[in-house]
């Protein structure tokens, strides 16, 4: 097959962009693979790409920032979509003529505004597959009203967890559509595992409000007045930046809590550390906590919507705790702290139970379902023939009718605010 | 399924290969130079020269075919490093030109904590890390001996720095100095007080003696340690472990002290300073 990936910057760092190469260059051992990156910023990507997979910018941001059309809204990227400011008639238009004369046998979409020019504009010998990296419960009732239009266009959905690709089957209606799980991989990694020895705990991520690094330093605040011998390190940058840094001033943890700066590849960063540590309120996958599992170490993680608990068993290979508990979160940080055979024994468990997201098993399940989706798009019929329920149907439509609503309510808003300025 | 006249663009300039590298307890430096990248005999290493000046430090390195057809090269404790940042480079024939590394895998684990580890004199660090510039390099300390800071403890009048001697140990009358930086010789004394063994000491300094007096002004200080009376002053720095540059992730908190903005920091080496901002 020849597979194009559509992304928005491949350029970037972060979960989408990470999981996308990893899956690129384990489907080009067998296939034909490029990534279209409607954006580039810079020269090279932060992660290294097989060469054998190709990479094609769109909109190279560098020389076309004032492009005339880059200064005006985009149309066909939905305004609902979280980076539609990013977006403008430009990238329309080029997207619109890169899926128009594209050779693929099947394009991937891999954010909602993209999967929706897929589903648009994508020709109709193209199978068109989207990628939900995000949640469907947290889209806004509008961003959902646009996709409930667009994505009956695709011949495939996937999410990468069970929990979203549930909500997606009960609260959208796509007649046709396959929606299916589909977790991110992550390659074996190049270093021996860690051996929990290390008095460091390892965190990454961007620093935002939603990975709640705030609760994370306070609990570690509990660790370090048992232990003052351990030590916390958050890798990733953003805007919490400097708050963090005043937290741990604050809280006087400057000698065990470092904001180390974004780093990529991590695997380098992981194997120093014996535990691995997220707190987020929101996690629609959790890349980061496999990544850790996958170098050996446990992960102490918030229970949060909707990865960890795919991924992390908790008391086996890990700590699954509430969110927003400090406390909690500050106990199971302890218990690995201070019981070095049960931190070695959730670090081994953590090692094997994590190469179901191994790029082999994953993969092999990417390939059946765009397998399926190209053959079923040359017959000219649907992925997924399931009859629709009368049940599923009413529910859908009910979700349907809600999002309306509350999108009118908000567009009626915006109207009597416009009026009262 | 493959097709035979994909669009490969391939806008990766990849001829330069990833290294990688493992760092193993006595400082020896493997690298690994994967199958199937540019025909090579042997890695350069440079000592980064000034800006305008010509370089003059170079180790070169042979590469010996592993099992799996890659090549290994390794660094051994000796030659021991001169101080500063060290570029990698593959040699593909002694005539030909350099290929600057981009970094593979790092193994540098066992340096995290290096600093549980005593060393002999002359102590000899290497961190291999990677450039702001994406390439792989190595950072090296050379010293006759070294005081290694560890927690420091700030009030909002003083600090406190816990530290241990490598090469070197603490005798009766040692002290701290903290000797600005630049002309004047300003310098202030403050007790070491030695620790569990002749190696741990702590001092503490009182930021009001920097702030005020003949010697008030904005400025940095340097912290040295004097072992003994009459020895010659150690440089307080904090090397061993495997963070090459700490300046922006070690923060201290800053206080104000008499008008004046105080924080110690680590400076782009690594060594301890007190730096002093008058305000106004």
């Amino acid at each position: 097959m020849k597979i194009s990936f559509l992304l928005h910057n491949a350029y970037g760092i972060g979960g989408t962009i990470t999981t996308t190469f990893n899956l690129a260059q384990a489907l080009a051992e067998r296939h034909d693979v490029e990534i279209v990156s409607v954006l580039r910023h810079r020269e090279h990507p932060n992660f290294t790409l097989d060469p054998r997979v190709s990479l094609r910018p769109l909109v190279d941001l560098r020389q076309e920032k004032e492009h005339p059309l880059h200064l005006r809204p985009a149309k066909v990227f939905p305004r609902s979509e979280y980076r539609h400011g990013q977006y403008s008639e430009l990238t329309d238009q080029r997207i619109g003529e890169c899926l128009a004369t594209i050779d693929a046998d099947v394009v991937i979409g891999t954010r909602p505004g993209l999967n929706v020019h897929l589903a648009l504009q994508a020709p109709r010998h193209v199978a068109r597959v989207g990628q939900e990296h995000l949640t469907l419960d947290n889209h806004s009732p509008r961003l959902r009203g646009a996709l409930r239009g667009a994505y009956r266009r695709l011949d495939a959905l996937t999410t990468v967890t069970e929990a979203d690709a549930a909500a997606y089957r009960r609260k959208m209606r796509l007649p046709g559509v396959r929606v299916e799980a589909l977790p991110n991989s992550v390659p074996d990694p190049g270093l021996p595992a860690a051996d929990g020895a290390a008095k460091v705990v390892v965190a990454a991520g961007r620093l935002v409000p939603v990975k709640r690094y705030d609760l994370l330093i306070e609990s570690f605040a509990m660790v370090v007045a048992e232990h003052p011998d351990w030590q916390l390190r958050i890798y990733g940058k953003g805007e919490e930046h400097d708050r963090l840094r005043g937290l741990i001033t604050e809280l006087g943890l400057y000698n065990n809590v470092f904001l180390m700066g974004a780093v990529a590849p991590m695997e380098a960063e992981w194997v120093k550390g014996s535990i691995g540590a997220a707190a987020s309120n929101f996690e629609p996958f959790g890349m980061t906590i496999v990544e850790a599992m996958r170098c050996g170490l446990p992960v102490v993680s918030t229970d949060c919507p909707h990865g960890p608990a795919e991924i992390i068993e908790d008391g086996v290979d890990g700590r699954l705790v509430p969110v927003g508990d400090r406390d909690a979160m500050g106990a199971a940080l302890l218990e690995l702290v201070r019981d070095d055979e049960l931190r070695r024994r959730m670090g081994r468990a953590a090692l094997k139970n994590a190469r179901r997201f191994a790029p082999g098993p994953v993969v092999e399940q990417a390939e059946r379902l765009l397998a399926e989706a190209v053959s079923a798009r040359r017959a000219g019929r649907p992925v997924a023939q399931e009859r629709a329920r009368v049940h599923r149907v009413l529910v859908s439509k009910g979700f349907a009718a809600r999002d309306t609503a509350i999108t009118a309510a908000g567009n009626a808003l915006r109207v009597v605010r416009r009026g009262q300025r | 399924m493959k097709g035979t006249e994909g669009t490969t663009v391939g806008t990766e300039p990849e001829a330069r290969p990833r290294v990688g590298c493992a760092v193993d307890t006595d400082g020896r430096i493997t690298f690994d130079v994967p199958s199937g990248s540019a025909e090579a005999g042997q890695l350069l290493l440079r000592l980064r020269p000034k800006k305008g000046q010509p370089e003059k430090t170079l180790h070169v390195l042979e590469l010996e075919p592993t099992g799996d057809g890659g090549r290994r090269a390794v660094l051994d404790i000796r030659p021991v490093l001169a101080e500063g940042r060290w570029d990698v480079f593959l040699l593909q024939d002694p005539e030909s030109r350099r290929l600057r590394l981009l970094p593979g895998p790092r193994d540098v684990r066992v340096l995290v904590d290096g600093h549980l580890r005593d060393r002999q004199s002359p102590l000899a660090v290497r961190i291999p890390y990677v450039t702001k510039d994406g390439h792989l390099a190595i950072r090296a300390w050379r010293r006759t001996a070294h005081a290694e800071a560890a927690g420091i403890e700030v009030t909002d009048r003083s600090m406190t720095v816990g530290a241990r001697l490598h090469g070197a140990s603490l005798r009766e009358g040692a002290v701290v100095r903290l000797r600005r930086r630049g002309g004047d010789g300003a310098v202030h004394t403050f007790e070491a007080r030695a620790g569990d063994d002749d190696r741990s000491f702590s001092f503490t300094v009182d930021y009001e003696k920097l702030t005020t007096g003949t010697s008030a002004g904005s400025g940095i200080w340097d912290a040295f340690v004097h072992p003994a009376p009459e020895a010659s002053p150690i440089r307080m720095a904090r090397l061993l472990d495997d963070v090459a540059d700490r300046k922006a992730v070690f923060v201290y908190p800053t206080v104000t002290v008499s008008d004046a903005l105080v924080h110690p920091y680590y400076t782009v080496d690594n060594d301890l300073s007190v730096k002093v901002t008058k305000a106004g």
